[in-house]
């Protein structure tokens, strides 16, 4: 896992992806649009056919290219009917998969399964599927453990974030993180594994982005650690860029932005106010339980106090991805 | 932490000599895009640092050194020191001399003990002015990116060492004799003569809090005005001796850090011998 391997692979032009309906998922499809070369699209998504095409009304434009399907993948009989299925009959190569429960406060048996038994029925599918020769699995750069002691840059090889106490959010990430990266050269399909960074985008699970949602943000007073901040479109290059590489591994996907939290909070114009640490969990808990906000402080401490930032160094080599959007604030 | 921003915005207006700022001007830093770098650091809280720490250089230790021109112009290297005081003005005066002495301008990034991030406030202003927190993988990175690197092998017990153990150097450590070798970068021993006496130690409270391993009793609640000398050496080219592979050779690591640690031993006798007095 620590060095990408090589991997002989045709060229991707069929592909199948989860989470479609999601910012992300949109913004992956946009760009596979924009590139001829991908003759056709496979978007799976939770919400109704009429729901996903209302929202998103360039897809239909592109109907000779680009196929939805509604798609419960907790239901791996659902799942095993589409794969070969309609997947069979395009003959899809690749399956990008980032559907991931988003809202960190859920929790339970039915968070799990879409988190974590989604991925690996997906893995055992694609692994028999006819055609299918390529997983592209988007996970997060929130599956590496935080620490003073822990270097400030994070290549692929950190310390993964196993505690026990951590949030199921966290958990299943490292689960289904791990359920991949177990399988990488001992399945017959060509892995890669994108660990990103956090995408600064509503809707998208980002505890930040929920954070900054408040008129008043709180911080640990006498820490401001440096963090890096990913875009939507960059996100959507670095899966399109793993379509096209002969490597298979883990790659981190850092975004443009690295900055400070406090100059987070001033550039997302919030108020900004340092009270000590053990004051934030019961502020944050307060906050969620009165305005059903998601964000989570047990989930977001070390990082609100050590600084962390994604080593793009092997995605830059491998990928040739490097980040060029900054995010608007 | 915004308000704390402002006021170091604020004290980085406030014009320092030219001397100093002529150097501040020099200094490359690998801005990341919002002006900081990687671990954080700015340079206005450089700036900040100086005016803050400046009189302590100047004026309460009236620092001198010698061997400047030992400092590798460009490219990664490391700076190995001997380390003492109960508090780390040693580390700060190193900072600072090479700032104002080095030609050109380099900025030595410090390595702190891994504990050092845990501390609210002191953590962050470190991190601002260029000081990086222990770890192997942050040592590498400054290296990868040809920084100058300040390490002090003894580690905490060197700065809290007993009066009694003064100019002795602890337990050396030999990691940065290792990175030295992997990745051919030379080491430039350095010693400080004047810190052992700033603030002696007469006892020591065992507490744990933010990872602090003791409480540090000096006999004085501030520093004394001692005089600092500080001595670089020539500099240790290991890569013309050792390929990046010897690097996983225990003996001759072990030997290379002895090496240094003689060197840096040396330095401080010298220097003991040459000085006048704890004052002068």
């Amino acid at each position: 896992m620590n060095v990408a391997q090589e991997h002989t692979t045709e060229h991707i032009t069929r592909v199948m992806i989860t989470g479609a309906t999601t910012p992300i998922g949109r913004a992956l499809i946009a760009q596979l649009l924009e590139d001829e070369k991908i003759r056709c699209i496979l978007a799976l998504g939770f919400e109704t056919t009429q729901k996903a095409y209302a929202a998103n009304p360039d897809w239909a434009e592109s109907a000779l290219r680009l196929t939805y399907q509604q798609c419960d993948l907790t239901r791996s009989r659902h799942v095993w009917k589409l794969m070969f299925g309609i997947a069979k009959e395009l003959k899809i190569q690749a399956v990008i998969h980032m559907a991931q429960h988003r809202a960190a406060k859920d929790t339970g048996r039915k968070v799990h399964a879409l988190n974590v038994e989604s991925t690996k029925t997906l893995m055992d599918f694609s692994e028999r599927h006819p055609t299918i020769k390529r997983f592209i699995y988007r996970s997060y750069g929130d599956v590496y453990k935080i620490s003073a002691a822990l270097p400030v840059l994070i290549s692929e090889d950190h310390t993964l974030n196993l505690e026990p106490q951590a949030p199921q959010w966290i958990r299943d990430r490292v689960e289904a993180d791990l359920t991949v990266c177990t399988r990488m050269g001992l399945s017959p399909l060509h892995i890669v594994v994108l660990r990103c960074a956090e995408c600064l985008c509503p809707n998208q699970g980002s505890q930040l982005q929920d954070y900054l949602s408040s008129a008043v943000c709180f911080r640990p007073l006498g820490y401001d650690p440096m963090l890096n901040i990913l875009t939507l479109s960059d996100m959507a290059r670095a899966m399109k860029l793993a379509l096209k590489t002969e490597k298979q591994g883990v790659f981190n996907i850092p975004g443009k932005d690295t900055l400070p939290l406090s100059r987070v909070i001033q550039l997302a114009k919030r108020q900004e106010i340092s009270v000590p640490g053990v004051m934030l969990y019961p502020l944050y808990i307060a906050r969620s339980l009165t305005t059903g906000t998601d964000f989570r402080y047990d989930m977001n401490r070390y990082r609100f106090h050590f600084s962390c930032i994604l080593n793009g160094q092997r995605a830059r080599q491998d990928l040739q991805y490097t980040p060029q959007q900054a995010v608007q604030w | 932490m915004t308000n704390l921003t402002h006021l170091v915005n604020a004290m980085a207006k406030r014009p320092l000599p030219d001397e100093w700022e002529e150097c501040i001007q020099r200094l490359e830093c690998k801005d990341e895009g919002h002006g900081y770098d990687l671990f954080g650091l700015h340079p206005n809280w450089i700036r900040t640092g100086v005016a803050l720490l400046r009189f302590l250089y100047e004026k309460w230790f009236r620092v001198r050194s010698e061997g400047h021109m030992h400092i590798p112009p460009e490219k990664g290297a490391i700076l190995a020191s001997n380390h003492s005081g109960t508090l780390p003005f040693d580390g700060m005066m190193i900072y600072l001399d090479l700032l104002r002495h080095s030609h050109p301008t380099r900025l030595p990034r410090a390595i702190m003990d891994h504990f050092v991030p845990m501390l609210p406030f002191i953590g962050t202003f470190f991190a601002r002015v260029g000081v990086v927190g222990g770890s192997r993988g942050n040592f590498q990175t400054l290296l990868e990116q040809d920084e100058l690197v300040l390490v002090f092998p003894e580690g905490e017990p060197g700065i809290s060492k007993p009066f009694s153990k003064r100019y002795q150097l602890q337990d050396w450590r030999i990691g940065h004799v290792e990175l030295s070798i992997r990745h051919q970068v030379p080491v430039v021993p350095v010693a400080v003569v004047g810190a052992e006496e700033q603030m002696p130690k007469i006892a020591e409270v065992p507490i744990s809090m933010f990872g602090i391993p003791s409480l540090p009793i000096p006999l004085t609640l501030f520093p004394l005005p001692v005089r600092y000398h500080i001595y670089y050496g020539e500099s240790i080219p290991f890569y013309e001796r050792y390929r990046p592979e010897d690097a996983d050779d225990p003996e001759i690591v072990n030997a290379a850090a002895l090496e240094v640690k003689a060197q840096v031993q040396d330095l401080i006798n010298k220097g003991l011998q040459r000085r006048e007095g704890v004052f002068r």
